[in-house]
């Protein structure tokens, strides 16, 4: 069962059939009612049926209209052929002919005479009318007019039941030449010879589908009694089984929403009315003018109509099963937000907080009053109240605004950083003061925790200064009884050594000591800064030159890029020099030998940016962040000489003084970057 | 023979230096404190101090002090306060030079050489000489453009021709911060040429050969990424 109502094959098959049950029922009812019209008294061939009598006859009457017309009114219908036997021809003019209904006319002949001018008009062109009119009777279907008699073997023409046959009808126009009405006028004073002449148009016409159709119905009177109501069945089956079936997926539960599902309902279905009736109104233009092509594009025109129809329908029915379709609405969703605004806004009513309270009475009582007073509004003194009243809100409002400003202003300084803020409580009133207080508590909270944390700082570095202090003294002593050993003459080569080693890890100890004072010091900000204007190029020069001969040691070449114009910034210089100095320490310490070494200095939108590259000895595997903190240095093992504070001090250094320092590691390649700000 | 007192609480420091100083033929006078010091100023013919900072009893500037109440003999103070403020604040009470701990022996047998020059042969000896010649002069720098001589505290240094233009240019402008272009184009008398930092390692090379300790240079400054200037000492 399941399977029935998830199977995508059976429901394409039901979509495909059913338009053509439903086009079956709908030719059935056609046929039924065709038969109804036109099958009753046994006629097997279309010219026997009233329909075709109607329309012959309707033919007729409409040509000597035309004729009456060309006579009284000048109309043109008809154009005047060569005159015969002195009598005035007029031929049925074929472009009229060919925008005239396009049926029955294709296979009858007439000769209409004016008995009052004895003008002929026709639809044949021949040199004798006189013995055409003759032959006219031995036609199959024929009916003449004259003098009030009829003379026809057409059975419907003969019964009273066709009140046309002895009338027309024409149109009287008015002076723009537009028909205003019509009348319905005897046939007097012309005689009328026709007849139906199978052979006239040969081929396959229009009119020929028609009557092939006609006749189809005619001989299968039978067959609509089988065809529809199997086709109803089925229609309904099929249309039962989609609407259970619509929706669902296999191996889901839910119904699945598609786009068209998510249009409002109301836009859907005025697509649909709007679509349908444009397409249907068509399609029955198309059946009316019944040739090929447009029987062929009916039927087309009724497929897209179906699709039209069943795309609105599903998306009914899955809106239905998936609870949607009352939610779908436009009108709903509309509502809902206006009927949830509405709720919202009284729900804030019941709210507890005393701002919501406060804040609704004042604006009651600004309606109140304000409408009282202007219910009173004829008495002058009342319009000098409203606008007092309107200006006193106004005042009120404003000045909880200012309060308000001044409270963001100051959480603001607090994000910032600032922490000397403090509001004047006393300026503010109600939960603004409230604000005030809290706002002022976070400030100083703020300002106490950073004091605490600056003088935690300051003593950390005194510590470490004094702790310094302390080791440099035996220090001293060391290195210069260690040097003293080295002036002794000592042979042995193993004191020797050992006197080396002393003497390199005690002057590594008198390094690690200041560096670590200065680290710390540049670290919790504890330098005095003394900024001045410096000039890059100037800088580089001089600190290329104090390391040229230990480049040179290390026949490492220096690659300079600089703009060609001066560069200035603003920085302490001892400082900037000491990151310089730092980083090209580095390198003379972990450079690759005989590699290049390249400094760039980029002007950059506000910012001088410094880069300097340069390819390590040694495998760096190691995070460039790692590497900034302290003590730690490329080669992890604490050999080489440093102390693993340069870095650090370098990027403390330049953070001070209000720059950006990044190192970047890419395989071999050790890159750092400055980026300083332009004055 | 000269004598050196050598003030400092720790005992072996102390030793090392009468050790190294002693090699140079000086004669050594050892205090362990500020009182013991002055009671040997007082009752010695001292031509120099070395001065610890921090001692007991009497601190070094203290002990400076008393003894610049009467005497001008140079005092070298010897402290392991590295702080910029500690140098300067030393250099004010009176001190002739400042040397951090931990030192290098060699560098504090020149500072005390080049004190002992400046107190004992200099002074008054060559004033009278100045009027004549084309000297330039900075503290104990000289620089004689006659004979293309350069005294520092009246021992000759051999500088080439380069070094020795770009010293007496910035010597006879001393106390102008001069930039490498400048230097430049004053020396070699026509425009720079763009990598200049040939003139940078003149400099280094000038400060190395006329400076005690060259990463602290007393008359050839360096003023990074602004220029070199040579101090004006009287």
């Amino acid at each position: 069962m399941e399977n029935l109502r998830t199977s995508k094959a059976l429901k394409f098959v039901s979509y495909i059939l059913l338009p053509v049950f439903v086009l079956l029922i709908g030719l059935s009812i056609f046929h039924l009612a065709f038969l109804d019209e036109y099958g009753n008294n046994g006629a097997t061939k279309f010219i026997d049926t009233e329909m075709f009598a109607n329309e012959y006859v309707y033919y007729i009457t409409d040509n000597i209209a035309n004729a009456n017309d060309q006579k009284n009114n000048g109309a043109t219908m008809f154009m005047q052929l060569e005159d015969v036997d002195g009598n005035e021809i007029y031929y049925l003019n074929r472009d009229y002919m060919y925008n005239y209904y396009n049926g029955i006319n294709e296979y009858i002949d007439f000769i209409i005479i004016d008995e009052e001018t004895n003008a002929i008009y026709t639809n044949m062109r021949i040199s004798d009318y006189n013995s055409e009119i003759e032959n006219m009777k031995n036609a199959t279907k024929y009916w003449n007019y004259n003098n009030g008699n009829i003379e026809t073997n057409i059975e419907y023409i003969n019964n009273d039941n066709i009140k046309y046959n002895s009338t027309f009808q024409y149109a009287v126009l008015d002076e723009d030449g537009e028909a205003s009405y019509v009348v319905s006028k005897e046939i007097i004073g012309y005689t009328i010879y026709s007849r139906y002449n199978p052979d006239r148009t040969g081929g396959l016409t229009n009119y020929k589908i028609v009557e092939g159709i006609y006749e189809f119905c005619l001989n299968n009177k039978s067959l609509p009694l089988y065809v529809l109501p199997i086709s109803v069945i089925f229609t309904f089956a099929i249309a039962i089984y989609l609407c259970w079936a619509i929706g669902h997926e296999k191996g889901k539960d839910e119904i699945k929403l598609g786009y068209i599902d998510k249009i409002p309902y109301e836009i859907l279905f005025l697509a649909w009315a709007v679509l349908l009736t444009i397409f249907a109104s068509v399609a029955i233009q198309c059946i009316s003018i019944a040739n090929y092509i447009t029987l062929i594009f009916a039927v087309l025109l009724y497929f897209i109509c179906y699709i039209i129809c069943a795309v609105t329908a599903v998306s009914t029915i899955k809106r239905l099963k998936a609870r949607k379709f009352i939610k779908s609405f436009l009108t709903y969703k509309v509502g809902k937000w206006c009927f949830d605004k509405l709720k919202k806004l009284f729900d804030t009513l019941d709210e507890k907080t005393t701002e919501n309270k406060r804040l609704f009475w004042y604006y009651l009582l600004f309606i109140i009053v304000s409408v009282m007073l202007a219910c009173l509004f004829y008495t002058g003194i009342a319009i000098i109240l409203l606008i007092g009243f309107w200006v006193w809100s106004y005042y009120k409002l404003k000045k909880y605004i200012i309060g308000q400003e001044k409270i963001k202003n100051a959480l603001k300084d607090i994000y910032e950083g600032k922490n000397d803020v403090k509001l004047n409580e006393e300026e503010l009133t109600g939960v603004l003061k409230e604000m005030s207080v809290y706002v002022n508590d976070i400030a100083s909270g703020f300002s106490n925790a950073i004091q605490e944390s600056l003088k935690s700082e300051r003593l950390k570095t005194e510590l470490i200064t004094n702790v310094s202090h302390d080791i440099k003294t035996p220090l001293t002593s060391i290195i210069n009884y260690v040097d003293l050993l080295k002036k002794e003459n000592i042979q042995d080569e193993k004191v020797k050594e050992y006197i080396k080693i002393l003497d390199q890890k005690s002057q590594r100890l008198k390094k690690l000591t200041e560096d670590l004072v200065e680290a710390s010091k540049v670290s919790s900000g504890n330098v005095k800064l003394n900024i001045e204007s410096i000039d890059i190029k100037e800088l580089f020069n001089q600190t290329i030159g104090e390391f040229k001969d230990r480049f040179e040691q290390k026949d490492l070449k220096i690659e300079v890029q600089m703009p060609s114009e001066d560069i200035k910034i603003k920085a302490d210089s001892r400082y900037l020099y000491r990151i310089i100095e730092n980083l090209f320490s580095n390198i003379t310490k972990y450079a690759l030998d005989s590699s290049r070494v390249y400094i760039d200095v980029v002007e950059n939108n506000k910012y001088i940016n410094i880069s300097i590259k340069n390819i390590s000895k040694d495998k760096l595997n190691i995070s460039a962040d790692e590497l900034m903190q302290r003590f730690v240095r490329g080669d992890k093992s604490r050999y080489t000489e440093g102390s693993g504070l340069g870095l650090s001090i370098a990027k403390s250094l330049t953070e001070l003084q209000g720059g950006k320092f990044d190192i970047i590691i890419d395989g071999d390649l050790f890159k750092v970057e400055i980026d300083w700000p332009e004055i | 023979m000269y004598n050196i007192l050598v003030v400092d609480d720790d005992k072996e420091i102390v030793g090392a230096i009468e050790i190294y100083l002693k090699k140079e033929g000086y004669n050594i006078l050892k205090a362990y404190n500020g009182e013991e010091a002055l009671d040997i100023v007082n009752n010695n013919e001292i031509h120099l101090i070395i001065l610890d900072i921090m001692m007991p009893k009497k601190d070094g500037l203290e002990t400076l002090e008393e003894i610049r109440k009467s005497k001008t003999i140079p005092v070298i103070l010897l402290s392991a306060k590295s702080e910029d403020y500690d140098k300067i604040g030393g250099l004010n009470s009176g001190a002739d030079d400042y040397i951090t701990k931990p030192f290098n022996p060699l560098e504090l047998i020149a500072r005390v050489n080049s004190s002992l020059r400046r107190y004992v042969s200099f002074g008054s000896l060559k004033k009278e000489e100045e009027n004549n010649k084309k000297i330039y002069k900075t503290g104990g720098l000289e620089v004689d453009d006659d004979t293309k001589k350069v005294l520092v505290d009246g021992k000759e240094v051999k500088l080439t021709a380069t070094e020795f233009n770009i010293l007496k240019f910035l010597l006879a402008n001393k106390g102008k911060v001069y930039s490498i272009p400048e230097i430049y184009e004053n020396v070699w008398k026509e425009e720079g040429f763009g990598a200049e930092n040939i003139i940078a390692v003149h400099i280094r090379h000038i400060r190395e050969k006329i400076e005690i300790n060259p990463k602290e240079p007393r008359y050839l400054k360096v003023i990074w990424g602004v220029g070199y200037k040579i101090e004006d000492i009287k």
